[in-house]
């Protein structure tokens, strides 16, 4: 797990990290997935599924409702008359 | 000597021992007071699970278990110290304090539900919803001698629960005693159209059937500190006596289960947090004339834990391209083998026996020591159950040093009453001690 690899890796998971923090976590890993390598002797299958139970479709019928009042939900968030404010796009 | 009021114990609990984050203004004459973890949404109460980057977000709903235990008439006093995210196997990594262990204020509570099983101990009567990725409700429950069940996956909804890894979560109960968590067990279990992973479950039985064998993994006894293995041993000579025989086996698959659960895991919270870049939960401060890409990264480096990054990091690598198969599709195919290995052991057994944490509670100067791949090591036993979403009860079982030592059971799929049943009969056959302790 070299310093190149972390850093792309932060990037993608936009964190920004510190040169002590990227040695840090790049040893870590490296000592983390090192131990993970007895999962190649493990035998593949291919039947697995995403979950440890079957999980089934649930459908309701398509009739407008609204659980939560949106006024309450921009209160958690930083607004300008009804719209969600942000950061610029460009 | 006067027994104190609940509030009174609830204030203590949170003043003295830091089991929970936040707690009622006022306390009303319910049916039962109960807490919840602070990744279960409730009204009025923030929801940070842990982590500064929720901080000052209070959703405007109840999750569906906190609900169903209001409408039983249930008041929800407190929400309960945790890990960030409930990444943590010792409850140190929260940025709302470290709950102290009852037993010894030294020693930690466990994690990632510490607070919850704190305060299960601390307040007679208490029941406590906690959550279980990997083992989050049994080490808690292990390190503060009480009763908890972790149960199926998709029997009780995950609806309002923050989410760490979906395909793992479990929403579950703590207390003192197994009849508590029986009786709460019924009323947050059942399908709910808000979760579908919680429609797939046949209908919880009202009653359980006591096992006549129990199974014990002979890999599970390694590694054991010798106090644990002691008090597991007199506990299995007891459960003996009980009528019950006990048999040792081989689970060979168990020694994938921890790489293969924390692939899955914290590839799965990676994805889970990028939510949280500090526009939609919670008010923030910050200069919105970045660009998105600085704002977004500026308020996840400053508010997420070490404990969060490391875990963001291995998940977002685990799933990355060329990596995706070896990691991520083959931790899969170690759940489903493992699945069917626990099958194999049903066919003879009724449940799995191990004992729940490999060591007594630590001292928080020992865990500072402790790297994190020795910490990831810590949670071998509590995984497998978790891993495959079997349901699972911890209880107390040994008390060595002064210390709890917690046992687990696992069973198959949707048979929690099986385990309550079996808890209860324990409960008849080995008094649990609680410390004294109060205002």
């Amino acid at each position: 797990m070299d310093r190149e690899i972390i850093a792309r890796v932060a990037k993608v998971a936009r964190l920004e990290l510190t040169e002590e923090e990227m040695e840090r976590y790049a040893q870590d890993l490296d000592d983390i997935l090192n131990s993970f390598s007895i999962l190649d002797e493990a035998p593949m299958c291919e039947t697995f599924t995403f979950n440890p139970i079957a999980v089934v479709d649930v459908l309701r019928e398509d009739q407008p409702g609204q659980d939560i009042d949106p006024k309450l939900l921009r209160k958690q968030m930083r607004t300008y008359e009804d719209y969600v404010r942000g950061p610029r796009l460009s | 000597m006067s027994v104190p009021a609940p509030h009174e114990l609830i204030r203590f609990a949170k003043e003295r021992y830091h089991a929970f984050t936040e707690i009622a203004e006022t306390f009303v004459d319910a049916e039962f007071h109960f807490s919840a973890k602070d990744n279960l949404c409730a009204n009025g109460f923030q929801a940070r699970a842990g982590s500064a980057i929720l901080e000052g977000y209070v959703p405007p709903f109840d999750a569906t278990p906190v609900h169903r235990l209001k409408t039983a008439g249930g008041q929800l006093v407190g929400k309960t110290t945790m890990d960030e995210f409930g990444f943590g196997t010792f409850c140190v990594n929260s940025a709302h304090g470290i709950p102290l262990n009852p037993f010894d204020i030294q020693r930690s509570c466990g994690g990632s539900s510490g607070g919850a099983g704190a305060a299960a101990c601390l307040i007679p009567g208490h029941i406590a919803l906690g959550v279980s990725t990997g083992g989050s409700i049994s080490g808690p429950v292990s390190f503060c001698g009480v009763v908890g069940l972790s149960p199926t996956y998709g029997r009780v909804s995950r609806y309002g629960l923050i989410d760490y890894g979906n395909s793992l979560d479990k929403v579950g109960l703590l207390s003192r005693s197994a009849t508590l968590v029986r009786e709460h067990f019924q009323t947050i279990a059942g399908p709910d159209p808000k979760d579908p992973t919680s429609c797939a479950q046949p209908q919880l039985p009202t009653k359980g059937r006591m096992p006549d064998s129990l199974a014990v993994p002979k890999e599970a006894l390694a590694n054991l500190d010798p106090a644990v293995s002691k008090g597991f041993q007199e506990a299995v000579g007891r459960i003996q006596e009980m009528g019950v025989k006990v048999e040792e086996i081989s689970m060979p698959s168990l020694r994938y289960a921890m790489p293969a659960y924390y692939i899955l895991a914290t590839s799965e919270a990676s994805t889970n947090l990028a939510r949280y870049c500090g526009m939609r939960f919670g008010r923030r401060e910050e200069e919105l004339n970045q660009h998105f890409n600085d704002f977004f990264s500026g308020v996840r480096s400053q508010s997420f834990g070490d404990e969060a990054k490391r875990r963001i990091l291995l998940g977002t690598f685990c799933r990355m391209v060329g990596f995706r198969s070896r990691y991520y599709l083959k931790s899969l195919a170690v759940r489903q083998m493992l699945i069917e290995e626990y099958r194999k052991v049903f066919e003879d057994h009724q449940m799995v026996l191990t004992p729940t944490m490999p060591f007594l509670p630590p001292r928080f100067e020992d865990i500072r020591k402790m790297t994190p791949l020795e910490i990831y090591g810590a949670d071998f036993l509590t995984i497998p159950p978790n891993l495959t979403g079997m349901p699972h009860v911890s209880l107390p079982c040994a008390y060595q040093q002064g210390l709890p030592v917690g046992m687990q059971l696992v069973s198959d799929h949707w048979r929690e009453m099986d385990l309550l049943e079996m808890s209860s009969e324990w409960e008849g056959h080995f008094p649990y001690r609680f410390p004294e302790v109060g205002p």
